[in-house]
C-alpha cells in the first residue's frame, strides 16, 4: 500500500477509536442511539473530505485510487460499518447519477449524500426477482407525462430509515425480459409508498416490504433513458464487485481474541487454536484476492473470474471464521467488560454472517459466473 | 507487494514449461517410474538448459521469482525430480540440494539420485542427509527415501522458510494442471447427451476447486515476498501457505478424481499420474494436521502479520483484558 493509503488508515482508525463508542456494534440495533452514532460519524467524515474520498473532485471527492477506496471499506467494515446504511449513497448511488443523472438530479442529490445526510435504500429485488433480478414485475405504467407505480420489493435494507429509493422497475415488455426497465429516483415520502419492517435475526431496518400503490413519477425523477434501466443496474452492481471487505472485521475479531480471553486463551483446546489459526490463513487470503481485483481495478483491467473468486472465498471465510469464534467464546468465561464486548461483538459477527452468501449477490451467481470463466478459459 | 510474479519470472515459467513439455511433459514421470535410473539423465540436461542450475533465489529477488515459476512449471507437467529441493540448496554449506525434515522418520523424494542433501528442521536444525535405497518401487513409494542425518547446526531458520515455500510452488503448478485437465475432460465426456461442463453439479465442484487453486496462487506470492523480505515472519508465512496448498490440493484432487469417474484412476489418464505423485509433496516433512500445529505454535497468541496485528497500529488494544 502506498503511504497516503497507510496514512489514511490511521486516519480513519484514529477517528474511529475516538469518536465511536467501544462497545459499537453498527446503526442497526435496537438502540437508536447506534442509528445516530453513525449519523453523526457519517458527517463527521463528510467534514473531513473522507466520506466521499472516492468521488471525482469536481463532486467534492478526492478522486481516491483503488487502493485508498480498499482502506476505506476495510477501517469501515472492520469496526462494523459506521457509516450505517450511508455507504450505498456513497458507493454506488452517487457514482450512478454522476454518470447517468441530469444536471438537476445531480444538483439535487448529491450534495446531501456528500455532506452525510442522506439515507438511500434500494428497490430491486421482489419476491419473484432474487438472484433473477431482470424479473422484476413492479410496474410502472404510462398516465399522460407521468407514470404510477404499483408493485412490491422485498429485502430493502433501511427503507423504514431511508429519505430515496433507487427503484427499479418494468416500464415496457420486450423481446427479453432486461429489456423495458426503468430506474427512477423515488422520495419514499411520496404518498402511495408504505414500508413493513420485517423481524429478523439481523436486527431492525435489514429487511423490509416496500409496497407501491399506484405511487406517482415523473420524467424527472427518471434516471438515465426510460426502458433502459438495465444497463445503469449492471453497472451498479459492478460497483459492488469487490464487495465489502468482510476479511477485515473477520481479521480484526480473529487476532484479537487471544487478548480478549486473557489466559484462558491458552487453556482452550490445541484443535480449536489450530482453527483459529487456518481462519487468520484464509483471513490473509482472502485479503489478497481482494487486493488482486484491486490491483487490476487500478490497471483498468477487469477479470470477473477473480472477483468471484473472492466472493466465494470471503464470505465463506466470513462463516467459517464465526463459527471458529463462537466455539471459542463459548469455552470461556467472559466476565469483564472488554471480555463481554468481545463477545457481543462475536455473536453480532455471527449473525451477520449468516446472511454473507445470500446478500448482494448470492454465492450460487458467483460460482455460476466463475465456471462461465473456466470453461471457456481452454 | 505485487500480486504477480515480475513478467520475467512468468516468461521464464513459461519457457520452462515448453520445453519441459518438449523433453517428454507427461512422458518423463511414465519412463521414470518404469526404469529409475533414467531420473537424472532424462531431467537434468532441460533444467540445465534452461539454466536452473545458475539460479540464486537467496541472493536476489528476481531469481527467487523465477525459481518459483520453474518450479511450479516442474508441478505442472509432475516431473520427477527435486527441482525445488535443488534450488533450496543452502548458500554456506557445499551440498546439492535441502529438503525440510520432521521426526521421527526424516524422509524425502530423493532416491536414485547421487546428490548430496542438507536437511533442515522447522527449529532450525540442520544436518547432511543421505538418502537410503527406497523402501519399495517407485509406482509404490513415489522416490521416497528414508534419510540418514549427521548433524551439522542449528542456523537453518532461514533454510527452513525457503525450503518449505518453494515446494508449495511445486504442488500449485500441480494443481494448475488437475484443473486444466478436468476443465478439459468435462468439456468432452458427454453424458445424457451433453458435455458434464453443461451440469451445474459440475460447475460448481470445478468452481471450488479453482477458488483453492486461486487462493493458493495470491497466498504463494505473499510467502514468496516474506522470504525475499528475510524477516522474522518468513517461516510462519511459508507455513500459513504450506497449510493453504495442502487443503487446496485434497479439494483439488478430489474435484478432479470425481469429475474424471474412473478414467482418472487408469494410467492412461494423466491425472492419475499427477495424483499420486502429488502425494511426497502432501505427506513431507509433515501432512495437512501436523503443518496445522506447527502453524498454531510457532504463532502462539500473536496471530499472523496482517491488518490487525500490531495493536499499538490501533492506538488502543481491542478488546484487551
Amino acid at each position: 500500500m502506498s503511504p497516503s493509503a497507510t496514512a489514511l488508515r490511521a486516519e480513519l482508525r484514529r477517528l474511529v477509536h475516538e469518536r465511536l463508542p467501544r462497545d459499537f456494534l453498527g446503526a442497526f440495533t435496537d438502540d437508536p442511539v447506534d442509528l445516530e452514532t453513525a449519523q453523526q460519524f457519517c458527517r463527521l467524515l463528510a467534514e473531513r473530505g473522507l466520506l466521499c474520498l472516492a468521488w471525482p473532485e469536481e463532486f467534492g471527492g478526492r478522486g481516491a485510487s483503488p487502493w485508498e477506496q480498499t482502506v476505506v471499506r476495510e477501517e469501515m467494515w472492520a469496526y462494523h460499518e459506521p457509516r450505517g446504511a450511508q455507504y450505498m449513497g456513497v458507493n454506488w448511488v452517487g457514482p450512478a447519477i454522476m454518470r447517468h443523472g441530469t444536471a438537476e438530479q445531480r444538483h439535487l442529490q448529491l450534495p446531501p449524500i456528500a455532506r452525510g445526510e442522506v439515507i438511500w435504500c434500494q428497490g430491486f429485488s421482489e419476491p419473484d426477482a432474487g438472484s433473477d433480478l431482470a424479473s422484476v414485475r413492479t410496474a410502472a405504467r404510462r398516465d399522460g407525462e407521468t407514470w404510477l407505480v404499483s408493485g412490491q420489493k422485498i429485502w430493502t435494507s433501511y427503507a423504514t430509515i431511508a429519505q430515496w429509493c433507487f427503484l427499479l422497475t418494468r416500464t415496457a415488455t420486450g423481446e427479453k425480459k432486461q429489456h423495458g426497465m426503468t430506474v427512477f429516483l423515488v422520495p419514499m415520502s411520496r404518498p402511495g409508498i408504505e414500508v413493513r419492517p420485517i423481524r429478523s435475526m439481523l436486527g431492525p431496518h435489514h429487511l423490509n416490504e416496500v409496497f407501491f400503490d399506484d405511487v406517482r413519477v415523473t420524467c424527472a425523477d427518471v434516471l438515465g433513458s426510460v426502458d433502459d434501466g438495465w444497463k445503469i443496474v449492471q453497472e451498479v452492481l459492478s460497483y459492488e464487485r469487490v464487495g465489502i471487505a468482510r476479511y477485515a472485521r473477520c481479521e480484526r475479531l480473529l487476532q484479537t481474541a487471544p487478548s480478549a480471553l486473557g489466559e484462558q486463551w491458552d487453556a482452550l483446546p490445541e484443535e480449536l487454536t489450530g482453527r483459529w489459526a487456518r481462519m487468520l490463513t484464509h483471513c490473509r487470503r482472502a485479503r489478497l484476492l481482494a487486493y488482486r481485483v484491486v490491483a487490476l481495478q487500478s490497471d483498468g483491467r477487469v477479470r470477473p473470474a477473480d472477483a468471484a473468486a473472492y466472493r466465494i472465498a470471503v464470505t465463506r471465510l466470513d462463516q467459517d471464521s464465526a463459527e471458529v469464534l463462537m466455539d471459542i467464546i463459548g469455552l470461556a468465561s467472559l466476565t469483564s467488560q472488554a471480555a463481554r464486548q468481545f463477545q457481543r461483538a462475536v455473536e453480532d459477527h455471527w449473525r451477520y454472517s449468516q446472511a454473507a452468501t445470500v446478500a448482494s449477490g448470492s454465492i450460487e451467481m458467483q460460482r455460476i459466473l466463475l465456471s462461465r470463466s473456466l470453461l471457456v478459459a481452454l | 507487494m505485487n500480486l504477480e510474479l515480475s513478467d520475467e519470472a512468468q516468461e521464464y515459467g513459461r519457457q520452462a514449461q515448453r520445453a519441459l513439455g518438449a523433453a517428454g511433459g507427461d512422458e518423463l514421470v511414465r519412463q521414470v517410474e518404469s526404469d529409475p535410473a533414467v531420473r537424472p539423465r532424462l531431467v537434468e540436461p532441460v533444467l540445465a538448459e534452461l539454466g536452473a542450475w545458475e539460479l540464486a533465489p537467496r541472493e536476489d529477488a528476481a531469481e527467487l521469482e523465477a525459481a518459483a515459476a520453474l518450479c511450479r512449471s516442474v508441478g505442472y507437467w509432475a516431473v520427477p525430480y527435486p527441482v525445488a529441493e535443488r534450488l533450496a540448496r543452502p548458500g554456506d554449506l557445499d551440498l546439492d540440494g535441502l529438503v525440510v525434515v520432521a521426526d521421527p522418520a526424516p524422509a524425502a523424494a530423493v532416491a536414485d539420485l547421487d546428490l548430496r542433501w542438507a536437511a533442515v528442521r522447522l527449529s532450525g536444525q540442520r544436518s547432511t542427509a543421505a538418502a537410503r535405497a527406497p523402501a519399495g518401487l517407485a509406482r509404490d513409494v513415489a522416490f521416497v527415501a528414508a534419510l540418514d542425518m549427521e548433524y551439522v547446526d542449528e542456523h537453518g531458520a532461514k533454510d527452513a522458510a525457503l525450503g518449505l515455500l518453494l515446494p508449495c510452488w511445486t504442488l500449485l503448478g500441480m494443481l494448475d494442471r488437475a484443473i486444466d485437465l478436468t476443465v478439459e475432460h468435462v468439456q468432452v465426456r458427454v453424458q445424457f447427451g451433453k458435455p458434464l461442463a453443461a451440469f451445474q453439479a459440475v460447475q460448481f465442484q470445478l468452481t471450488d476447486a479453482e477458488v483453492e487453486r486461486s487462493g493458493v496462487d495470491v497466498l504463494a506470492r505473499y510467502a514468496l515476498w516474506s522470504v525475499q523480505a528475510g524477516d522474522d515472519d518468513a517461516l510462519n508465512d511459508a507455513l500459513a501457505l504450506r497449510l493453504a496448498v495442502l487443503e487446496a490440493a485434497e479439494i483439488v484432487f478430489r474435484v478432479a478424481h470425481q469429475l474424471h469417474g474412473a478414467m482418472g484412476f487408469c494410467d492412461e489418464a494423466v491425472l492419475s499420474w499427477l495424483s499420486r505423485y502429488s502425494q511426497p509433496l502432501r505427506r513431507l516433512p509433515f501432512g495437512l494436521s501436523a503443518t496445522r500445529q506447527q502453524l498454531t505454535r510457532r504463532i502462539g497468541r500473536r496471530g499472523l502479520t496482517g491488518l490487525f496485528s500490531d495493536p499499538l497500529q490501533s492506538g488502543r488494544t481491542d478488546y484487551a483484558l
